[in-house]
């Protein structure tokens, strides 16, 4: 059992716990942690590869833009969760029904 | 300082100059010229790939590598663009071209936010377009994506935010899979370049690294489908269209769907010629998406909803035509995407003039405006002719090209099966134009008038367009047949 093995099953543990809360929750707050955390096991891969196949420089300026981007999406998705709270006062999903079809 | 190296400049040029002189001028001064400004970088970005279009066949090259201004002095060359990529960037600049004429009419509150987010869009597509390698693919696609959440929750109302929400959490899933597909290929390829991505990496002995290719690459093709809206990644596609403005509409189905989701998979498909899985799932995703889009697309009761399913149901044609893995197949897909584009921005405008002029979307309490709204039937007819694919429309060569492909590539059955399901087609369409705009018509409606302005030009531009495409369609043919394809 080497590091990376380690990591590769750390990362993937991470990303299923994401994909399963995604799945339990009904909060839009916890569905955006519940992303977030997921991207995170992600970055976590990225560095792996960089290690694995000794291209480190590229691999760090990935996860530097990967993370630039996450802060930007994250940022948006928290401010339509709100704007949603502010309409219906609770951020329960199960209000999410006026389009269907 | 060939001519084609100024062209290319401008793809990238154009879009961050209009954000910069929409944001230094004062918002009360612009307020009139802020569309009209983002209409000129649209028809620019049109013509200037049409230009380089020309410039490259005729010079007999592949592709052209480039930089940014500062950087081409020292030999750099990190962007290429090739006659596919031109194409699609023509397509973007017509698009959006039509999206800003209608945004004239439709948007009055938060213009200067509309060109704003467009300039961020269009620089996120024409970025997909001309990069090498895939993660600033990734990079760009993202650009595009934050730009139309934005836009689809622009005016802050409960429908919007929903569509936006629904749009975006899927969106960041299909970020996930794409991303961990990315790192798993970089561990196993060591660079995300298009020069050293090769179909190697998935053949020799069946070892631990061959199987993280392999799962990568099922990553990427669900992380790609989700971001073009194939069954069954379809949820957050109606729903986004139909809440967001006409004119953003416009944009998400015309291009936006096609270059963030079907532009990447014809970025593998290119990288991966002769891999038997890949084409495998775009057949049979093709298919799926052609059967539940049309199916769903036929009990829908908002004109606007009529067009988005029919919008996912049109992308299986696309997938199918790349699922041939030919050159045939790959030029057929393009040129369904353009028909395409062509007729489902019609029938977006459309929309935008019915909801302006009706106030309702719901075509059950539409009926007989034909004789109110002449134009706008016209152009609604013309682009259901030619999505149904009846000669000699636009829309009816290219689902020809696309048979052919599949039929010489020996997916006979599949041919097959893709022209029976294309009278679904013509039979939603068919429901949504009785309802809509023949038969007798509704009291209800007897003050309406025909729209007018830009909403009226984009109509009859988009018609005369597919006709005279379809019209002048033999000439692409004659020229495939000189190229020894047909």
């Amino acid at each position: 059992m080497n590091v990376s093995t380690i990591m590769l099953i750390a990362g993937v543990v991470l990303i299923l716990t994401g994909c399963f809360e995604l799945i339990r929750t009904r909060n839009m707050l916890k569905i955006i942690i519940a992303l977030e955390l997921a991207i995170k096991a992600v970055s976590m891969f990225i560095t792996l590869g960089g290690w694995l196949n000794g291209n480190m420089p590229v691999a760090e300026s990935f996860v530097v833009s990967v993370i630039v981007i996450e802060v930007v999406v994250a940022t948006v998705l928290a401010g339509i969760a709100i704007s949603i709270f502010h309409k219906h006062g609770t951020m329960d999903i199960r209000n999410l029904r006026n389009l269907k079809g | 300082m060939s001519a084609l190296a100024v062209i290319t400049q401008l793809f990238l040029a154009l879009p961050l100059l209009a954000l910069v002189v929409n944001n230094l001028v004062p918002r009360e001064t612009m307020r009139h010229t802020t569309i009209g400004m983002s209409a000129g970088v649209a028809t620019a970005q049109l013509l200037a790939a049409i230009i380089g279009f020309v410039l490259l066949s005729a010079s007999g090259e592949s592709s052209f590598r480039f930089a940014l201004a500062w950087d081409a002095a020292k030999g750099l060359g990190y962007f290429r663009v090739d006659l596919v990529t031109l194409f699609l960037l023509a397509c973007v600049g017509l698009v959006s071209l039509i999206a800003n004429l209608t945004a004239f009419t439709t948007i009055d509150d938060h213009r200067s936010s509309f060109t704003n987010l467009l300039m961020v869009m269009l620089l996120g597509m024409n970025g997909m377009l001309i990069v090498r390698d895939l993660f600033s693919l990734y990079v760009f696609m993202e650009v595009t994506g934050i730009a139309s959440f934005v836009m689809i929750g622009m005016y802050k109302s409960t429908r919007d935010l929903e569509g936006a929400f629904k749009y975006m959490v899927l969106s960041m899933l299909a970020t996930i899979f794409i991303l961990t597909g990315l790192s798993l290929l970089f561990i196993k390829a060591g660079s995300l370049s298009f020069d050293l991505l090769r179909p190697a990496l998935f053949e020799g002995v069946v070892d631990a690294k061959t199987l993280l290719s392999w799962v990568a690459l099922v990553l990427l093709v669900s992380g790609y489908a989700i971001k073009s809206g194939v069954v069954p990644f379809h949820s957050w596609l109606p729903d986004a269209y139909e809440s967001a403005d006409s004119a953003v509409s416009i944009m998400l189905s015309g291009i936006v769907t096609k270059i963030a989701g079907v532009y990447s998979m014809l970025v593998l498909v290119r990288l991966f010629p002769g891999n038997m899985a890949l084409r495998g799932t775009l057949l049979v995703l093709g298919l799926l998406t052609i059967i539940t889009g049309a199916l769903l697309a036929l009990q829908q009761q908002s004109f606007k909803r009529i067009a988005a399913y029919s919008s996912v149901s049109q992308m299986g044609y696309i997938l199918l035509g790349f699922a041939a893995d030919t050159r045939l197949g790959i030029i057929a897909g393009l040129l369904y995407l353009l028909t395409h584009a062509l007729a489902k921005t019609a029938l977006f405008t459309n929309a935008a003039a019915l909801e302006k002029r009706l106030g309702t979307l719901n075509v059950n309490e539409m009926g007989g405006l034909q004789a109110k709204m002449p134009v706008t039937a016209f152009s609604s007819v013309a682009a259901l002719l030619s999505i149904a694919g009846v000669p000699p429309l636009a829309g009816f060569w290219s689902k020809l090209l696309v048979l052919i492909a599949l039929w010489s590539a020996g997916l006979r059955g599949v041919a097959a099966a893709a022209l029976l399901l294309s009278i679904l087609s013509g039979a939603y369409f068919l429901r949504l134009q009785k309802k809509a705009f023949f038969g007798k018509l509704n009291p209800r409606w007897n003050s309406v008038v025909e729209i007018t302005g830009g909403i009226q030009v984009s109509e009859l531009l988009l018609s005369i367009a597919t006709i005279a495409i379809g019209l002048l369609f033999p000439l692409v043919l004659l020229y495939l047949q000189h190229a020894g394809l047909v």
